[in-house]
């Protein structure tokens, strides 16, 4: 590979999801002329936010080397104590904390078992992605419920003229965003990311930012759970079945590593759920067959980690094995 | 990888016979009769002889997948796509020889193309899985993670979510009779543990599971078997694919989405490792047998599906934390 | 004056097997104490109780004159006590500053006060002479200035007492001397430093005091001047050690026959027109500053990295394809680092030396193997290597010591019978006495005919083991001596850089 390509390719496979947004967008812009119009996009924005703020909270545990398969249950179990709470007559801000003590229940249930027993992340949140579903079954008794209209309201509700759910969504990322950039917690994760070892050996205590990562994670969920509910107005038995996914998927777009210590949620984890979002988006638009979606979804996905890996492993591959400069010519 | 946040503590003098039990491979297996002794006095026809064959025409399906996930896991990856290779392959076999607009309707060979084709597209599907974490050197996790959104995907859009029955008898035979189902599973298990234990295959799987690069700087040629486990993987899916297809006489696109937990829960339990290199077949047969023997009794007890689902996610937390209790216990 | 540190007694089990037994010395003020001792002599357990890893199950420690009993890495740190791994505990996306300050930020509310946090590492890095902007990513460093890095990590909190642990075994020359200096100003800082360490001249020439350990009991101690190498290394392994070298067999069955041939190899970057010939019998050694492409070559060699020009043929064979081609032609190559890629930890001693000679025991259709030929096999190897008896087969090499699993790895080389052997530091972290086993069998196996190249950054090692030595610098080879012509300093000035 002369050098020439390298400073080519290597900026074009840096920015892999970008370039592939990019096209993702030009393509359906050509495909229909109203994929690019004011209230599709802001349509757009409004779908991805609660992908946005379920994968910060991924993001967050991705970068400790873990993974939280749970956060769709947490969605779901957080909806059906919503819903039950609604129609016996609760007021909704009653109902949206009940939401957010259901995720940070869950997160802390979670917790428990990663740091303090010691299970493995994957086989934990495995357990409890089961545990939360058959709960939120039970609770729902496996009946759709159709909530009041509060919550659609909710979904609808402008702040300064910006529908609500994004101006959430983007509140939530620039917390995120400041906290892993700015604060000792912040880049203390990418340590423990990089090495759980060595971080205790650096004097960090690794269990509560263990902890921490869980707890947010949860806390994030049922946070999208509002706003997917918001949108939805009804919570149906597969009420946030494969957000898990969804949310690793936006993560992992974004340029965060699944083995821990590389990435962050601005603009990665951002720019991933707008990238599904606006795949599902657009098949919309061109009404293509609702079961090609998926498909479509799952090969995008695939491109980008595919892309993803090919640029760490070029890096790598030109980082490494030069102990010296070839003389200037 | 247990996180002891507390520091080693001094060793805990542990009841030698519990001690034993826990050193045991036979660990699970003694949870297993602990299980049906608990759980046989309230559980009405649980120790029934037609319950029996039951559970066994259950645990067949389940342990020849579990097989293959034991192999990927053995070489430290981890196959999420199994679930959708049993369903994609189910559709595509039945709409080969269904007898109604099948592509063999009415053929005598539809039921034997019909196997053939199942086998040769999870053998194809293992070897997707398996360039795209070798030769792309893509996360397995993710590489299986999508190919199982895509193979669902496929198999919905295929039949556009519906069923496709009516298949040839000479073919549901094959799963819906245990006579013939249990054969194909033991025969499978008794391979895999052939090539596990004590063949040249076996040998490398677990050394590029334990370190990759050794086994390179060795001679193994690793991407080659790091393939064949995916290859592996597939080719079992499909196996137990035909076993659920003929036993539900339909092919269906949604066949084994439930199962996943159940076959990464059962071989986990059973002591394999996710980060490769240590599993066994006798392990997975422990656990897959838990799991059966779980789901079960949870079923004759009147228990509806949410509950069990419940329960079973509690029992998959208790057995990862018993392996890291005895991990504590008797490493401290 | 009251000591800084003490031992008094201290004891430490695992698995009912005692690993310190009444351990008692103190590290006094502004002293330097050199901790010597076979690998498994209890040094890292030791150390491990003082960095609060462990918990002593006899006896306690006292530091500063108060009762110490760390539960937790962190409480060394509050206590003051800083250490300095062998494996560098860096982490290398993070840069200089995050790196030093990581578990106390300076910071406002709960933002980070980045301007006090650079200002504050740019100081620690100059008092270390790392002059490096505190915003570089600690991945672009080199060993050397990871290392110094770490020190100024312990001086982040004003550490009272600095644990070293083989502190130089990756360094280079010039590097090694910063170290050195570095050490001698925090000792008249006032500070105290356990310096751990297997190359004892540097431990003579650096500490005040000694300490010996051998088999979790401190076997000799008192001021450095009480010691010389002989007494230490006698204490050390209890007994005299005859000869560390072979005596040098003067090329007795080398036939002259070229072996490996290298012709023009070169690589961008790495290593430029390298061409030598080892023979038959011979012991060539590769000699080099870290970076000046040995560990390259090797990996060149065995067809691990790429080469842009040149040819490599084994008995006039050309080399070409991945390992395992190689592996076929008779080539062997013992990796730099056991733990990469040179065992598989976890698997069992037998596995592993069986892994790259499995292919001959396996039989079709199956390939299923014969156990009674490995088994066979594995029992004439473990004598050629003299791998104790009391290691048993299925033993798990992560439980060996360093020399053990050394041994393990030429195990699973020999079974091979290669032609040419490729040794990337063969004596690396592995004790006194296992390393005369090593060097011995080196020896034997160019006397029955194979090439050996070995590589090493300990020039003392190369010069008693080698027939003949190259040596390479930013890529080049600089050099070449003949056994009767070896002249470290010579040998040195060809490696430095110009």
């Amino acid at each position: 590979m002369n050098p020439t390509r390298q400073r080519l390719l290597l900026p074009l496979l840096n920015h892999a999801t970008l370039v592939l947004f990019a096209a993702v967008l030009v393509g359906f812009g050509l495909l229909s002329p109203k994929f690019f119009t004011a209230a599709n996009l802001a349509n757009l924005l409004v779908q991805a936010s609660s992908t946005a703020v379920v994968g910060v909270g991924m993001t967050f545990v991705l970068l400790t080397a873990g993974v939280d398969l749970s956060v769709g249950s947490v969605m779901f179990v957080a909806a059906a104590v919503a819903g039950k709470l609604t129609l016996a007559g609760a007021p909704l801000p009653v109902a949206l904390l009940a939401i957010v003590a259901v995720g940070l229940v869950v997160g802390a249930l979670n917790a428990l078992l990663v740091v303090r027993l010691g299970v493995l992340a994957f086989i934990a949140t495995l357990g409890t992605l089961y545990i939360g579903r058959g709960f939120g079954l039970w609770l729902t008794q496996t009946r759709a419920m159709n909530l009041p209209d509060s919550f659609l309201a909710l979904g609808t509700a402008k702040v300064a003229g910006l529908p609500l759910p994004p101006v959430l969504a983007a509140v939530v990322v620039a917390l995120a965003h400041v906290t892993l950039t700015r604060t000792p917690f912040g880049r203390q994760l990418y340590a423990v990311g990089a090495s759980r070892e060595g971080a205790k050996k650096a004097g960090l205590n690794v269990g509560r930012l263990l902890v921490a990562v869980y707890v947010l994670s949860g806390f994030c969920a049922a946070l999208g759970g509002i706003l997917s509910l918001a949108q939805l107005g009804a919570v149906s038995p597969t009420f946030g079945t494969n957000r898990e996914f969804t949310a690793i998927a936006a993560a992992v777009l974004g340029g965060t590593s699944l083995f821990g210590g590389r990435g962050g949620v601005f603009p990665g984890t951002v720019l991933g759920a707008i990238l599904i979002q606006s795949v599902e988006n657009g098949l919309v638009i061109l009404n293509a067959d609702p079961y090609l979606y998926p498909l479509v979804t799952a090969a995008i996905i695939f491109l980008a980690v595919l892309l993803d890996s090919t640029r760490s492993r070029l890096q790598a591959h030109w980082g490494r094995r030069r102990i010296f400069d070839e003389p200037a010519e | 990888m247990a996180t002891m946040t507390s520091g080693a503590t001094g060793p805990r003098r542990v009841p030698s016979l519990i001690a034993a039990a826990l050193r045991s491979e036979y660990l699970v297996l003694f949870l297993c009769a602990l299980l049906f002794a608990g759980l046989a006095p309230f559980t009405p026809g649980l120790a029934s002889t037609d319950n029996f064959l039951n559970l066994l025409g259950n645990l067949a399906p389940l342990l020849v997948v579990a097989l293959g996930q034991t192999l990927v896991l053995i070489v430290g990856g981890i196959d999420l796509s199994v679930t959708s290779t049993i369903a994609l392959t189910s559709v595509v076999g039945a709409l080969v020889m269904n007898r109604d607009t099948g592509w063999l309707a009415g053929s005598p060979l539809a039921a034997p193309v019909a196997v053939v084709a199942m086998l040769g597209l999870g053998g194809l599907i293992g070897a997707g899985n398996g360039l795209a974490v070798t030769k792309l050197h893509m996360p397995p996790f993710m590489v299986t993670l999508t190919a199982m959104m895509f193979l669902s995907g496929f198999a919905i859009w295929l039949t556009q979510s519906k069923n496709v029955g009516n298949l040839p008898a000479a073919f549901t035979v094959l799963g819906s009779r245990p006579a013939l189902a249990l054969p194909i599973a033991a025969s499978s298990a008794g391979l895999v543990h052939l090539l596990l234990e004590r063949s040249l295959f076996g040998r490398w799987l677990r050394a590029v599971g334990f370190n990759a690069r050794t086994a390179h700087v060795s001679g193994v040629p690793v991407d080659a078997v790091i393939i064949a486990a995916y290859i592996a993987s597939g080719l079992l899916a499909a196996a137990a694919s035909v076993l659920y297809t003929g036993r539900l006489e339909t092919g269906s696109p949604v066949l084994g989405q439930r199962i996943l937990l159940d076959v990464i829960g059962a071989t986990v339990i059973g002591g394999t490792s996710l980060f490769g290199g240590k599993g066994r077949v006798l392990w997975t047969l422990f656990g897959v047998l838990f799991l059966t023997l779980l789901d079960n009794a949870l079923n004759l007890l009147g228990l509806s599906h949410f509950t069990i689902m419940m329960v079973k996610g509690g029992v998959i937390l208790l057995a990862a934390l018993l392996d890291t209790a005895r991990t504590r216990w008797l490493a401290a | 004056m009251s000591p800084l540190l003490q031992f008094e007694s201290v004891g430490k089990s695992f698995l009912g097997v005692e690993v310190l037994k009444a351990v008692s010395f103190d590290v006094g003020p502004g002293r330097v104490v050199g901790l010597v001792g076979e690998n498994g002599a209890g040094k890292s357990t030791l150390m491990n109780l003082l960095g609060g890893n462990l918990r002593p199950d006899a006896g306690s420690m006292r530091f500063q004159g108060a009762s110490y009993a760390p539960r937790h890495p962190r409480d060394a740190r509050l206590a003051g006590i800083g250490f300095v791994h062998q494996e560098l505990n860096l982490f290398p996306d993070l840069d200089l500053a995050e790196n030093l300050f990581l578990a106390d930020f300076p910071t406002r509310g709960p933002l980070i006060r980045r301007w006090e946090l650079h200002g504050r590492a740019a100081a620690l890095l100059q008092r270390v002479g790392l002059g490096l902007p505190p915003t570089t990513p600690v991945g672009r460093l080199s060993t050397g200035e990871r290392q110094l890095l770490e020190i100024a990590r312990a001086l982040s909190f004003d550490a009272q007492l600095i644990i070293l642990d083989e502190p130089t075994t990756s360094l280079s020359v010039p590097e090694r001397e910063r170290l050195f200096a570095l050490v001698r100003q925090l000792r008249a800082e006032g500070r105290s430093l356990i310096y751990i360490s297997h190359t004892l001249g540097e431990v003579l020439a650096l500490a005040d005091d000694v300490v010996v350990l051998r088999d979790g009991t401190v076997v000799g101690q008192g001021t450095a001047r009480e010691f010389d190498p002989v007494r230490l290394v006698s204490l050390m392994v209890g007994r005299e050690l005859k000869q560390l070298f072979p005596k040098p067999q003067s090329n007795g069955q080398a036939d002259g026959t070229p072996w490996l041939e290298v012709r023009g190899l070169g690589q961008p970057g790495v290593v430029q027109d390298i061409s030598f010939t080892l023979r038959r019998g011979e012991v060539l050694g590769i000699s080099g500053l870290m970076g000046s492409g040995r560990t390259e070559l090797a990996r060149i060699l065995f067809g691990l990295d790429p080469h842009a020009t040149g040819t490599v043929t084994l008995a006039g064979k050309p080399l070409t394809g991945p390992p395992k081609e190689r592996i076929r032609h008779g080539l062997a190559l013992l990796t730099e680092s056991r733990r990469d890629d040179g065992l598989c930890l976890e698997a069992s001693v037998a596995d592993n030396v069986a892994l790259v000679t499995l292919g001959r025991h396996a039989r079709s259709p199956l390939r299923l193997l014969s156990i009674a030929g490995l088994r066979e096999a594995l029992a004439k190897v473990r004598a050629a290597v003299r791998l104790q008896p009391r290691l048993t087969d299925q033993q798990p090499v992560q439980t060996l010591s360093g020399g053990n699993q050394q041994k393990v790895v030429l195990a699973k080389w020999l079974l091979a019978e290669p032609r040419v052997l490729l040794l990337d530091e063969p004596t690396r972290g592995i004790d006194v006495g296992a390393k005369a086993e090593i060097y011995q069998l080196i020896h034997e196996l160019a006397d029955r005919g194979a090439g050996v190249l070995v590589i090493s950054s300990e020039l003392e090692e190369l010069t008693g083991l080698c027939d003949r030595l190259l040596v390479l610098n930013r890529g080049r080879i600089t050099g070449e001596f003949s056994r009767d012509a070896f002249d470290s300093s010579a040998i040195l000035r060809a490696a430095l850089p110009t």
